[in-house]
């Protein structure tokens, strides 16, 4: 009976403690996300309530051509940062790896610097930067394309441009999570292959890389998560343009729900958004871990 | 000049000096121990016959060719580590057949040394498996089945039992013994574990603070310590130590008064101290008898383990002897007992720790 009650107020305890995170959890995320479900076969505007108009927002997704767009521009915009930026990281990583001490410390601080940045900062500097007329970079790109280029007005510059931007911002982070799992490798693995007669390149290939395995695919999964999720540079850049070619689907949703008020139509953008990154990212995470253990 | 050779050899690390000097010669075929309380720099030593370490000053050689600045990889060496460094994401029988692959070496030739090493070891059941999978004992293995399948000249070990429970430690002390004899390579071994150190060694190097203190055979060691670093680092359990003054010489002993007590001992030392000087007696647990007269002890508490019983007792100061006792066993505690021991068994050690024989 002891026992019984014994137990009984453990779990009250434990419910007492989640309570908190519970409650808060519910009220600003569950709750509003099966609203916006709910929303998403509506015809309602933001504000207010609309009628049940079942899958119809879906199949005029289906016809609408910024759709289309938006969703190739996410997955070039997927193509150009996820892969680039994690391997900058694992090279800047094993770089700053070799520093000793204070200047260590330094180069990293340099390179984590531009990731406490707001993202409004980081626009405005490279919009300075990158001014037609002014902008300080103008005289890299008269000197290889031989003219300055309008960066932002043109629709083959302004997404890889938008991307060197989002990694030079982001890029931080992750150098630290990669010397994070360097320094997680004993140096016993990298004095036996030395023993053993291994190259610089073998020492990087058998021992460094399928060691750092699980960070490089958690980084990956990071990355390819909060990329889908891009908005504020390009809003910030080149809203959109021109001619939509940086328009992406959060762009897509801000427009339909906040600029045209069709919160029905902005909800069911938005769960294809969210239904795509889950998909995704389990899968590619999946994959990774898969790949991990066949090496 | 087969074998691994050391000339005064240093290392230091900035302003910090940590091997001084060390001179050391250790036949082709012989197992030398490196034994020494924690920080000697024995590891270091071990590592800068590896090539890990950097060398200060002075010479090594491996089978009569200067190794000195040449890269690890070509010195012909193997080291076990104390952490195994098994790959984590390869099988077993890829990390013995590691070393092997980095050369790019024919598939036959790999498997064939690989099987032969696992033959040896008794691993050919968890060639497939991860390291994860392993016992504590078999991960231990393929560590030393990796070092095989390279054939080194020399075999170098640091600490490599140290992670096993006491019980393994002992099987896999006996299994490296035998591995010895097997293959008759040199092998250095580093510990801290004097009983490693004498069931292992051909020839044992007893090293404190960068210093050889004492070289030679394991017993030689034990019956005829150089001072008492040696003499109180090997033996279990340890030598005890007893502050004496000399009294003066008689016949070819030496009569010692024991410090704290009346009591006074015979020391057979051919080496003269005069009557009043200071020095150290160094007796053995198991040199120790009862007597009528002699140092007077109080038993503390007895250690009995069947066969042998060590008894630790307090002289009047407090000071403490461990007294090995064999045949009948002791109860209890508390009673009075005084100690000697035969003159030729008492070492003698002078105020810098030298031994006068």
């Amino acid at each position: 009976m002891a026992m019984i009650t014994n137990r009984r107020r453990e779990v009250a305890v434990a419910m007492t403690l989640i309570a908190p995170f519970v409650l808060t959890f519910v009220l600003v995320f569950l709750y509003p996300t099966i609203r916006m479900i709910e929303l998403s076969f509506t015809d309602a505007p933001l504000i207010g309530t609309g009628e049940w108009v079942g899958l119809a927002n879906f199949k005029r997704l289906l016809t609408d051509n910024l759709f289309y767009t938006s969703l190739k521009n996410n997955g070039y915009f997927v193509l150009l940062t996820v892969v680039p930026t994690t391997a900058l990281a694992l090279a800047i990583a094993m770089m700053i790896t070799r520093l000793k001490g204070p200047l260590q410390a330094l180069i990293l601080a340099l390179f984590f610097l531009p990731y406490i940045l707001p993202v409004s900062v980081v626009t405005q500097i490279w919009t300075w930067m990158l001014d037609f007329q002014f902008g300080v970079l103008q005289p890299v790109f008269a000197f290889f394309t031989g003219k300055p280029v309008p960066v932002f007005k043109n629709p083959y510059w302004v997404m890889p441009t938008v991307a060197t931007v989002t990694i030079w911002w982001t890029n931080g982070f992750n150098v630290l999570l990669f010397i994070a799992g360097l320094r997680n490798i004993s140096s016993d693995y990298y004095e036996a292959a030395a023993l053993d007669g291994a190259t610089r390149w073998q020492l990087f290939t058998k021992v460094t890389w399928p060691l750092l395995w699980p960070v490089t695919a958690l980084v990956l999964t990071l990355q390819l998560i909060l990329q889908l999720k891009i908005f504020d540079q390009i809003y910030l850049l080149s809203s959109g343009g021109p001619f939509n070619s940086s328009y992406v689907l959060l762009l897509m949703v801000y427009r339909e729900a906040f600029q045209l008020n069709h919160g029905g139509y902005a909800s069911a953008i938005a769960l294809v958004l969210f239904v795509l990154i889950v998909v995704v990212s389990v899968l590619q995470f999946q994959l990774l871990r898969a790949g991990g253990n066949k090496q | 000049m087969m074998g691994v050779h050391l000339r005064n050899i240093r290392k230091v690390f900035g302003p910090v000096g940590v091997i001084h000097d060390v001179s050391m010669d250790i036949p082709a075929g012989e197992f030398a121990v490196f034994v020494g309380p924690s920080g000697c720099g024995k590891s270091t030593l071990l590592r800068m016959i590896a090539g890990l370490e950097d060398t200060s000053g002075g010479t090594i050689s491996i089978e009569g060719t200067d190794v000195t600045w040449q890269e690890p990889a070509k010195r012909g060496v193997a080291m076990v580590f104390q952490s195994y460094a098994l790959y984590p994401h390869l099988s077993v029988f890829e990390n013995m057949a590691f070393s092997m692959r980095l050369k790019r070496a024919p598939k036959q030739d790999v498997h064939d040394k690989v099987m032969e090493a696992a033959r040896i070891l008794q691993l050919e059941e968890q060639l497939e498996k991860k390291p994860s999978q392993l016992s504590g004992g078999q991960r231990q293995r393929v560590a030393i089945g990796r070092a095989i399948v390279r054939q080194p000249k020399v075999f170098l070990f640091d600490e490599p039992l140290s992670n096993l429970d006491a019980e393994l430690r002992v099987q896999m002390r006996l299994e490296l013994a035998r591995l010895h004899k097997q293959i008759g390579a040199t092998m250095i071994y580093v510990t801290h574990d004097q009983v490693e150190a004498m069931t292992l060694a051909d020839r044992i190097f007893v090293l404190k603070q960068g210093v050889v203190q004492q070289a030679g055979k394991p017993l030689d060691l034990y019956d005829d310590p150089d001072n008492r670093c040696v003499a109180g680092f090997i033996g279990s359990p340890a030598m005890n130590f007893l502050p004496a003054t000399v009294l003066g010489r008689e016949g070819d002993c030496l009569r010692v008064a024991i410090e704290g007590t009346e009591a006074s001992l015979m020391a057979r030392v051919s080496g003269d101290l005069p009557a009043g000087s200071r020095m150290t007696l160094g007796l053995r647990p198991e040199h120790l008898t009862t007597a009528d007269a002699g140092v007077p002890v109080t038993v503390e508490m007895a250690e009995d383990l069947g066969g042998v019983s060590y008894l630790h007792t307090h002289m009047p100061d407090g000071r403490e002897i461990v007294v090995e006792w064999r045949g009948s066993r002791h109860a209890g505690g508390g009673e009075a007992i005084k100690l000697t021991c035969a003159p030729e068994k008492v070492l003698v050690f002078d105020e810098q720790d030298q031994r006068i024989r």
